[in-house]
């Protein structure tokens, strides 16, 4: 298979899934065509070339897919026979940008992966989805419609960064309240159990006894929550999770700042659960952080080549650790 | 199925109904055929998305504008079965008609506008 095929394979990929915000009936009757026709246009584009008319192109289906999203929707739910005012795009938009803006900040939202400590599972430059409402406590009624469940050890989590609350870090759950846990050689004990972590990479970029011997020899990068950590919460050569708290972990073990620096994680600081990475672009992390004039330019020149099309659509697993050793 | 209704009742027609009409007068076509065709009849301004094409398409069969005339391979294009429509008297009626309003529309415009560029 050529790259190009490969493009418009990834293309096409997107936009069948793009169709399941019609609603059930149009995408059963039209479904099917609609991919036809955007499968044609894709192979004219491709013939074509220029960055131009693909970024022309991508807006263009964009748009008709945002508003026909919207239209079609509204005529589902109007009762059948009558006659839907559908040139009032007006209306159109600003529905699309209300659902838009409830999606956003209520249901899903979205980050990207700007450093490398979770390597292995998610990448640099991975835009994510976040499922915000799995992880939040609907009380005890939503309980029962909501699904709803508490964080549990292995999952991965996106959270508030607790040093600075304005940043959103990923990281892998490793303890949960009560949990006693140290490191021996870069292997994490939790409870008197080794675990065995398949998800875990040891790249070490410098040698570091503190990170692999937590919460032995205090090392020289921990934060003031980090340090008040192993003031009040050591007994034992064992940190414990206090009630309310959690111990987080980067996979990319021997290159991440997580719980071992910063401290322990409050349970209000869970944002949610990384769903899937939506679009995965090779930029260095500098870029993800700030959008740049050079970073747009980059992005037009580059969209095609350095976007990880295998990536679109992997959803990160939550992998609970195997433990070994009776307990103590 | 709701009673097709006179054409002067769906006037004026969306530019994409309008153009999607004039796509089907000659010949029965698929989809892509009908966008091509529109983007030639409007010199590339009117480039037809899939949901704007079958969005139209659903409620034109709805009004009786359209029919669809079965599924089959295009020999031009590939392998794939592909569902042709075509245009029905109702819709030739309510094309006739609305390109008239338009040519009343233009001769208007023309008049209005002469003494402008003198």
């Amino acid at each position: 298979m050529t790259s190009e095929s490969n493009v418009v394979g990834g293309f096409c990929r997107l936009y069948s899934a793009l169709l399941y915000a019609y609603p059930p009936d149009f995408r059963r009757q039209y479904g099917r065509p609609m991919e036809q026709l955007f499968r044609d246009r894709c192979r004219d584009l491709a013939r074509s070339s220029g960055r131009l008319r693909l970024l022309l192109f991508a807006v263009q289906m964009m748009s008709d897919w945002l508003s026909t999203v919207v239209r079609e929707g509204a005529a589902a739910l109007r009762p059948a026979g009558r006659h839907s005012g559908y040139r009032s795009s007006v209306t159109e938009w600003a529905g699309s940008i209300l659902i838009y803006l409830f999606a956003t900040t209520t249901l899903v939202q979205a980050y990207v992966i700007p450093t490398g400590s979770m390597e292995g599972n998610l990448l640099v430059g991975d835009h994510i989805l976040v499922d915000r409402v799995t992880y939040s406590d609907p009380g005890p009624l939503g309980r029962h419609i909501l699904p709803y469940r508490d964080v549990e050890r292995g999952d991965i989590v996106a959270l508030l960064y607790p040093e600075d609350i304005r940043e959103t870090y990923v990281k892998r759950i490793i303890g949960l309240p009560g949990d006693r846990i140290h490191l021996k050689n870069g292997q994490v004990i939790r409870n008197g159990r080794r675990l065995v972590e398949p998800y875990v990479q040891h790249i070490a970029a410098f040698p570091d006894p503190y990170r692999d011997n937590f919460p032995q020899s205090p090392g020289i990068f921990t934060t003031p929550r980090g340090r008040d950590m192993l003031e009040h919460d050591v007994s034992n050569g064992e940190v414990i999770v206090p009630p309310g708290m959690l111990f987080a972990l980067g996979d990319n073990r021997d290159n991440s700042l997580d719980s071992r620096y910063w401290g322990f994680v409050p349970r209000g600081y869970v944002v949610g659960k990384p769903l899937l990475v939506y679009w995965s672009y090779d930029a260095p992390t500098a870029d993800l952080q700030e959008w740049t004039w050079h970073h747009a330019i980059d992005l037009a020149e580059h969209f095609l080549t350095r976007t990880r099309w295998k990536r679109t659509f992997l959803a990160p697993r939550s992998q609970a650790a195997e433990e070994i050793g009776g307990a103590q | 199925m709701p009673k097709p209704r006179p054409p002067q009742e769906i006037l004026p027609l969306t530019p994409p109904v309008f153009h999607i009409l004039l796509a089907l007068a000659g010949e029965e076509r698929h989809g892509y055929g009908i966008m091509q065709d529109v983007a030639q009849q409007t010199d590339g301004a009117l480039q037809l998305g899939p949901g704007t094409l079958y969005g139209c398409l659903k409620r034109m069969l709805a009004a009786g504008l359209v029919e669809e005339s079965g599924e089959r391979r295009d020999p031009a294009l590939d392998d794939e079965r592909r569902r042709y429509y075509r245009m029905t008297a109702l819709g030739k009626r309510t094309v006739r008609a609305e390109a008239q309003r338009l040519a009343g529309a233009v001769t208007v415009a023309m008049a209005k506008l002469a003494g402008e560029n003198a």
